[in-house]
């Protein structure tokens, strides 16, 4: 056991690790790549999102002259427009519910993690009791640091998730542009997410030795 | 002595040309990298805007804790961002304005201080290769004039803008694209052609 110990603390030696530090790097790593995969989701999501109020500001656009315009020929040539402009938006539609499932499969994983942390935590109070382990698995964290940083970064993404959810609901239905550009603002700037979520990340990339100062 | 003067006024005349068609393609760069920059501001703005006129609480996000600050926050912040790329480019922009003042100026201390030696016949004899050195010295000297008061247009533009202040921010990515001044760069692309020829023959 103490053999283990003196191996963790030391970063970069991968193939040393093992049981619950094996775990917790793991996870580190995995955060990240998550985050990651979250980011090129939510780029991808901002553009369709774009479109789709694009789609919505033409075809209101397209339908007012109609109103005005008495040739029959034209309304048709109008209708015909609107149709495929419809029909672009469904595809968007279904383009960015696609987006919303991956990432709601991404923040499963997260929860993953999260419980899977919680139950090391339990473990450490089996094994070692309410004081937990004598030294730390890395450099500094106590175990239980580890599974609270993890649950904070899964709360923000949860709370960001539901956002996203409520947005994709609604983007194609508002007719207001004011509350379409809240809703691409809310989605790009991702609100929830704030500087102090990054910087757990990186403590706890640093803390498991991915990132050297 | 007068020959010596006049030798000496027609080398730095080709030493400030030259610099100046380096600095102009150095400004154009770096102008040209903030018309992107200012259209994010822009944008940036609009949302600042929208958000303020929709009242969440009757939308279906009010369900959402502190989301207006929040928003305000991030955009406020990136509009931050934008602004202090902002601030770099104009600190390149301002290199480049006192690189051509200082040149102009050490010319025109040059000239005073040989005025005595340099007659104006000569000062204003111009040739098929060489335009006169009246002329390239006003050239010079409207191309200083003309960075320095651009420099000082475009950076006061950029420090009324505030976050806070939407109109401003909205506004901005038009009122630097006006500043835009096509026929006085010309005039400087011109002078450049006319000195051609001056600034091979050394």
């Amino acid at each position: 056991m103490d053999g283990n110990h003196s191996e963790a603390t030391t970063p970069g030696r991968k193939g040393n690790l093992t049981g619950s530090a094996r775990k917790l790097k793991d996870d580190a790593a995995d955060w990240h790549n998550l985050i990651l995969k979250w980011d090129r989701l939510n780029d991808e999501g901002s553009t369709t999102a774009t479109k789709i109020v694009n789609c919505r500001i033409s075809e209101k656009s397209v339908k007012e002259p109609d109103v005005v315009e008495e040739d029959g020929s034209s309304v048709a040539a109008s209708e015909r427009r609107v149709n495929k402009s419809s029909q672009e938006l469904q595809e968007e539609c279904v383009n960015l519910q696609n987006i919303v499932d991956k990432m709601a499969h991404v923040l499963s994983k997260m929860e993953k993690m999260v419980s899977a942390e919680k139950g090391i935590c339990e473990l450490e109070m089996f094994q070692y009791g309410a004081k937990g382990r004598p030294a730390p698995l890395f450099q500094t964290w106590s175990t239980q640091q580890f599974a609270e940083v993890s649950s904070r970064l899964y709360e923000a993404y949860r709370q960001e998730l539901a956002l996203k959810q409520t947005i994709l609901q609604e983007l194609a239905h508002t007719a207001n542009t004011d509350l379409s550009m809240v809703y691409l603002s809310s989605w790009l700037y991702q609100p929830y997410i704030e500087d102090s979520t990054k910087l757990l990340l990186e403590s706890l990339l640093m803390e498991t030795g991915h990132r050297t100062l | 002595m007068s020959q010596e003067a006049l030798l000496s006024l027609r080398q730095e005349l080709r030493k400030c040309f030259r610099s100046l068609e380096a600095s102009r393609t150095v400004w154009g760069s770096a102008l040209e990298e903030c018309s992107p920059l200012l259209s994010s501001l822009g944008n940036l703005a609009e949302q600042l805007r929208a958000l303020k006129c929709v009242e969440l609480l009757n939308t279906p996000l009010a369900k959402f804790p502190d989301l207006q600050e929040r928003l305000q926050h991030k955009l406020t912040q990136a509009a931050d961002t934008v602004l202090s790329k902002l601030t770099e480019k104009m600190d390149a922009l301002q290199v480049v304005k006192d690189s051509i003042s200082k040149q102009v100026f050490a010319l025109f201390q040059l000239y005073e201080q040989n005025s005595d030696f340099l007659d104006l016949r000569s000062c204003v004899a111009r040739s098929a290769i060489s335009p006169s050195i009246a002329d390239m010295l006003e050239w010079l000297q409207d191309a200083e004039y003309y960075y320095r008061v651009q420099y000082v247009q475009r950076s006061s533009l950029l420090q009324m803008l505030k976050p806070d202040d939407l109109t401003l921010m909205e506004t901005a990515p038009k009122r630097w694209a006006s500043l835009d001044s096509p026929s006085r760069e010309e005039r400087i692309s011109d002078a450049l052609f006319q000195v051609s020829f001056f600034l091979e023959s050394e």
